[in-house]
């Protein structure tokens, strides 16, 4: 098979993994040197497709072919989709040519299981080893991780890769044992803690070769199962926790050709998905707790998001002075974000805040207007009821575009 | 009406800055022009040459700003610099504030440039040269282009700011020793494998050679863009808020953007596999798991 049959089908096979990251690798530079790439720090996007998602690393399967039977995974052993499996060369071939034309900033590579879990994970570790030993590549490597594979094989891995990732996909156990019935809870979490003793190892040991130092991440299919969002951000919440994961992904389940009975037909709102994007962005970066946002069993609201939803639930906290609030509490309104947040407290060491102040920040005034006080501002809103407020602050439906064909 | 012309530079900017302040030139009296002509110092009062009397202290911070936002290109671009640094300079730190009337626009220009900047990283995509094997067919080459040696790579950009020179150094540590090329409408720049060379007027060979480049082997890319795109999740209203358009027609996967559209609309978006890939013989794994069947099957 020509390599670009295969590469078509393992670009396929490998589009509904939703991490793409580049970012947060430590400063490498290529000048004067042999050899090829950089890492700055920041994540790179070279293109989007029409699905708006970004394509920063190539993101490819070594090969399809796969012993599981994930019910969910379009790569499943009863699938009757074209296999096709790459050489580890021919991986590093296309990471090359892709990197020198700038059109993506590393390699994102996985893998179905085959001959076994250790078999596998060798050769993506291969891959990875080829890439940075022999052409000496300084690009963004991000490796799958095969749960059941070997904890040494895991940790070689750790040394040539900038991010690895377990994919959890269902967070509950009773989840996979339905859907993906070779996978267990108990092996990807003993994967995650291995990676994190990994990186536990080489804190503050600077001279230590360095460890996964971008991290690692995990995915949850949402919507291929009867899971609630509350389960899925608590789940999030712990692995924060327990295994200091950079990002929990969230991938609405895609209806996959000649699904199983097992799974919906059809892919939950992606709404539902970037709700749930919002919530965990407020639990990594605005200190919220997922008991917070969720107390009970639940979804998410869909119409409004849960910074937002939170307000209405504390109106007896606002509305705040953003000449004197903490800016803890300022970042908690809706429509203030912590860089405006940080701009206000800049701004009011100098002078005091007027309301159009807020214009000029681009603040979403809309929303914050109820929950705010400023030097020349009370909000008449702050005696509305919450449901009053709700039902003018949240999404409107759009009109719906019908599909050319229905 | 004091009118100057900087050329587009900043250091020429700032020099004339530095003068205008030492004379406590009000900003509303002075105003920065392109045209050849500019009748340089029209003014009603004469000035001498030398600085004068007012010594300006400013923070090293808002240098760096100034020097950042004179990369934005449009309507006052000098002017509004020298009315930041006046007020800066008189005391009044807010003008280099986002919440300021004045430090909002700075900050915009300045989000603009480095956005722009991370366009060049992002959207810019070289060619690979064909490598020619006669030393005196380089040669006659590389004196075409005023270089001493040749590029292995070069890349056609359309960048909206002047962000060239300072953002193009991303692609040093990137590249390594390859030597490269970019050619914009405007400026371009050349790598030689050790230093970097701006020429603010791109050469016309630059720019032939840039936008000509032959590339043979584009099809993989092609296929990788098509085939990682999920027509069941088409959304390209997100997309063109991160991709502009205006970046299309120089990226080799713009002109399929349009098609990949509207065959997402078409099919219903029923799941997320290409048609092609949907088309193709598939095949069901038999055997147990954990066993080598599969291997044997490959």
């Amino acid at each position: 098979m020509q390599l670009i049959d295969k590469l078509s089908i393992l670009a396929d096979a490998a589009k509904y993994d939703a991490s793409c990251a580049s970012s947060a690798a430590p400063k490498r530079s290529s000048e004067g040197k042999s050899g090829l790439g950089s890492s700055t720090g920041m994540g790179i996007c070279h293109s989007y497709t029409p699905d708006g998602r970004c394509v920063s690393l190539l993101k490819i399967l070594l090969t399809n072919f796969c012993l599981y039977d994930c019910q969910y995974c379009v790569n499943r052993r009863s699938s009757d989709v074209p296999r096709a499996r790459f050489s580890p060369e021919e991986v590093v071939t296309l990471t090359m040519d892709f990197y020198r034309r700038n059109c993506v900033s590393g390699l994102f590579l996985s893998s179905g299981i085959i001959r076994s879990a250790d078999y596998t994970m060798e050769q993506l570790i291969r891959v990875a080893k080829l890439l940075r030993e022999d052409h000496e590549f300084r690009g963004y490597i991000h490796l799958k991780t095969i749960p059941e594979a070997d904890p040494a094989l895991i940790e070689e891995a750790g040394r040539y890769a900038d991010r690895l990732s377990v994919n959890i996909e269902l967070p509950t156990q009773l989840g996979l044992q339905t859907l993906a019935p070779e996978k267990e809870m108990g092996s990807i979490k003993q994967a995650m803690q291995t990676i994190y003793t990994g990186q536990q190892t080489v804190l503050n040991e600077p001279r230590a070769p360095k460890f996964t130092p971008a991290g690692q991440s995990t995915q949850m299919i949402v919507g291929a199962d009867e899971t609630d969002d509350s389960t899925i951000l608590h789940t999030a919440e712990s692995l924060y926790g327990d295994f200091r994961l950079k990002r929990v992904y969230y991938s609405a389940f895609s209806p996959i050709p000649n699904s199983p009975k097992s799974v919906p037909h059809a892919a939950p709102p992606l709404m539902r998905e970037h709700r749930l994007y919002q919530a965990d962005f407020l639990l990594r970066s605005y200190g919220y707790s997922a008991n917070e946002l969720l107390q009970g069993p639940g979804h998410l609201a869909l119409d409004i998001d849960p910074k937002l939803a939170w307000a209405l639930e504390h109106r007896d906290i606002f509305p705040l002075d953003l000449n004197r609030a903490e800016p803890a509490m300022i970042a908690r309104i809706p429509g203030i974000g912590i860089r405006t947040t940080k701009r206000l407290v800049e701004l009011r060491r100098q002078r005091r805040i007027r309301y159009e102040d807020l214009t000029r920040l681009r603040c979403v005034l809309a929303k914050a207007k109820p929950f705010i006080i400023t030097s020349d501002y009370h909000p008449r809103q702050a005696e509305s009821s919450s449901i009053d407020l709700r039902e003018q602050l949240r999404d409107k439906p759009q009109p719906q575009q019908m599909a050319l064909w229905g | 009406m004091i009118i100057l012309n900087c050329a587009d530079a900043f250091d020429t900017w700032r020099q004339q800055a530095r003068w205008l302040l030492s004379h406590q030139i009000n900003p509303d009296q002075v105003s920065w022009s392109v045209q050849q002509d500019a009748d340089l110092f029209a003014s009603d009062t004469e000035y001498p040459d030398e600085p004068g009397p007012f010594r300006a202290r400013i923070p090293l911070e808002l240098l760096e700003l100034l020097q950042s936002a004179a990369q934005f290109c449009g309507d006052q671009r000098w002017t509004l610099l020298y009315e930041v640094l006046w007020r800066v300079s008189h005391g009044d730190r807010t003008a280099m504030l986002a919440g300021d009337k004045l430090g909002s626009e700075l900050h915009r220009r300045l989000k603009q440039v480095s956005r722009e900047a991370h366009h060049l990283h992002a959207f810019l995509r070289f060619v690979a040269l064909p490598v020619i094997d006669n030393a005196e067919d380089v040669a006659a080459k590389a004196a075409m282009l005023e270089m001493t040696c040749l590029p292995e790579y070069v890349a056609w950009h359309e960048p909206a700011h002047d962000i060239l020179r300072t953002a193009s150094e991303h692609f040093i540590g990137r590249m390594g020793r390859h030597r490269w090329m970019i050619a914009t409408p405007k400026d371009g720049v050349f790598y030689d494998g050790k230093q970097l060379i701006h020429q603010p007027v791109c050469p016309e060979a630059w720019q032939s050679l840039a936008r000509n480049a032959d590339d043979p082997h584009g099809n993989l890319w092609l296929t990788y863009y098509s085939h990682i795109f999920n027509p069941a999740r088409l959304n390209p209203k997100v997309m063109q808020g991160h991709l502009p358009a205006r970046f299309w027609k120089n990226l080799p996967e713009g002109p399929l953007i349009p098609a990949l559209i509207s065959e997402a609309r078409t099919g219903g978006q029923r799941d997320g596999q290409a048609r092609e890939i949907a088309e193709r013989r598939g095949k069901v794994i038999r055997g147990k798991p954990a066993t080598s069947a599969v291997s044997d099957a490959e």
